[in-house]
């Protein structure tokens, strides 16, 4: 089996764009070729996802753009799993170099949302999308009128802090933490210092959960160039794809048996790809994880092993999760501050986590970070897919 | 605009059609006997085809609870919740309490509810001294 590493990263700034999503995708599709030194002549796989979900759904994006770069791919690929989609799409890339049927691939997304404001303002004119975001969810669950898994988060952090004996302020301060990293990130979506009392005393919009603990939908686009090893231009800037793992639990939103703050898949992600990548959870310098909530954070932090359970808010307090802790996690902001546009997310995580590898992450960087971990998730967090990346030289 | 919730399968309109009876049902695998929540057309464990209908326990325990802001239905104030009945599994469903008055553990029992456009849907209310 071959190795494959990552030779080159880019990602447009969240928040919102102006540009269609297939422009923007061009322009960091071309930003990342650059970084690995690469033409689109010597790419031989393109993969994609939709371009968001409050959006109209336009197919074979893949296909468009490779048409527009010049790619003649061995390998296509357009893939919606949700959160996990585009981390799919780098997994499914991944093999297909490691099995020698491609030397290159270019994963990218793009997405762009319908503002919640134009939603709002014609409904009737937008019901089909509301619709389509009701019928996410099976029978039992569209019922009573989900359009977001939001309330299942509530109760997933609800149950967690009742368990745990964890505090609002608990909850609140990986909020402020978050907020704190994306202050030294360019492209972050939020770049204005919060408070514990400012996210306390924010709407609760599905109790535990306040705005200010929940993330947003954003626009951004971001774009990974995979490659095997005749393809690495510049070593000293090159990232190993130690181990890629996913797993899924039998359920689709909510758990129907057992707990809700469980999610199972991720421990078994994430020792699955640990156990292949032949690091200890405590080799980990750095980590995008995805939680999409503050109080998910906490949870995430804990499944995925970097602490016991019910220790992450304590581990948040002291200092141990930021900037000179045992190890640094969500240095991009996560979900909450660098900002979530949820299918480019997966690509935004692995674009901070080569970037510090590589020692290029400016005021964010973890000096000597050597190992890093990403960690991405489906529908509520019913899959997970972790990769353990490595530095070459 | 229709607000219907779609159904995914005849077991998922026999439910509701059921829970508008006042029959709060699922489906068991007459070959091995299985329970199932929610109701099937295939039973998972054995692949039989041959399910019948049963009353589902009216009783449960309140795991968790909160509200939706944005939704087509049950928006805040309404409360939801997730009920466990024993040796079944987890039912995401409507709370007829305040969000207030409401605590992790407390028994609840079943009722019928209809909705502002006309659904019967299945809700649960807290048990006296539950």
């Amino acid at each position: 089996m071959k190795e494959v590493y990552i030779a080159g990263v880019a990602m447009a700034d969240v928040g919102r764009h102006v540009l269609d999503p297939h422009e923007l995708g061009a322009r960091v599709c071309a930003e990342a070729l650059r970084d690995a030194g690469l033409f689109p002549r010597e790419v031989e796989g393109i993969a994609t996802t939709p371009h968001g979900y409050m959006a109209d759904f336009r197919r074979f994006p893949s296909q468009r753009m490779a048409e527009y770069l010049g790619i003649a791919a061995g390998f296509m690929m357009d893939v919606d799993s949700g959160g996990n989609s585009s981390s799919a799409a780098v997994q499914a890339a991944c093999d297909r170099i490691r099995l020698g049927r491609i030397r290159s691939c270019l994963v990218f997304a793009a997405q762009k949302e319908i503002p919640k404001k134009e939603v709002q303002k014609d409904v009737v004119g937008h019901f089909h999308l509301i619709k389509a975001a009701n019928s996410l969810y099976d029978s039992y669950q569209a019922a009573y009128g989900v359009i977001s898994p939001l309330p299942f988060y509530a109760m997933a952090v609800q149950r967690y802090m009742h368990k745990y004996g964890v505090t609002p302020e608990d909850v609140a301060r990986v909020a402020v933490l978050l907020r704190e990293h994306a202050l030294r990130h360019p492209q972050a979506a939020y770049r204005e210092p919060l408070t514990v009392e400012e996210v306390l005393s924010s709407p609760l919009v599905s109790p535990p959960i306040h705005r200010l603990e929940s993330s947003e939908m954003h626009d951004g686009a971001a774009a990974v160039v995979l490659v095997s090893e005749e393809l690495v231009k510049d070593r000293s800037r090159a990232v190993r794809v130690a181990a890629v793992a996913e797993a899924h639990d039998p359920t689709n939103f909510v758990p129907y048996r057992g707990e809700i703050d469980e999610f199972p898949c991720v421990e078994r992600a994430a020792d699955a790809a640990l156990a292949e990548s032949g690091y200890r959870v405590e080799d980990v310098d750095v980590a995008e994880v995805y939680g999409a909530f503050a109080g998910l954070e906490l949870i995430m932090y804990e499944r995925l092993g970097f602490f016991p359970r019910g220790e992450a808010p304590t581990a948040v307090r002291e200092g141990r999760t930021t900037h000179g802790g045992e190890v640094l996690l969500n240095p991009s902001g996560g979900r909450l501050s660098l900002g979530h546009p949820a299918y480019v997310t997966p690509l935004l995580e692995i674009t901070e986590v080569v970037r510090q590898l590589r020692g290029e992450a400016g005021e964010r960087q973890r000096p000597g970070a050597a190992v890093g971990l990403v960690h991405t998730e489906q529908g509520f967090i019913n899959g997970s897919i972790v990769m353990v990346l490595d530095r070459v030289a | 605009m229709d607000t219907r919730p779609y159904m995914q399968d005849r077991a998922a309109e026999e439910f509701f059609s059921r829970l508008a009876e006042g029959k709060f049902q699922s489906t068991r695998c007459a070959a091995c006997g299985a329970a199932h929540y929610p109701p099937r057309v295939v039973c998972p464990e054995c692949l039989g085809e041959d399910l019948e209908w049963f009353d589902l326990p009216r009783e449960g325990t309140l795991l968790a609870f909160t509200w939706q802001e944005a939704a087509m239905r049950c928006r805040k104030p309404d409360v939801l919740g997730l009920v466990e009945l024993e040796g079944i599994g987890n039912v995401f469903t409507r709370i007829d309490a305040a969000y207030e008055d409401l605590r992790i553990g407390q028994r609840v029992i079943f009722d019928a509810w209809t909705s502002p456009d006309g659904l019967v849907l299945h809700q649960f209310r807290p048990l006296e001294g539950g």
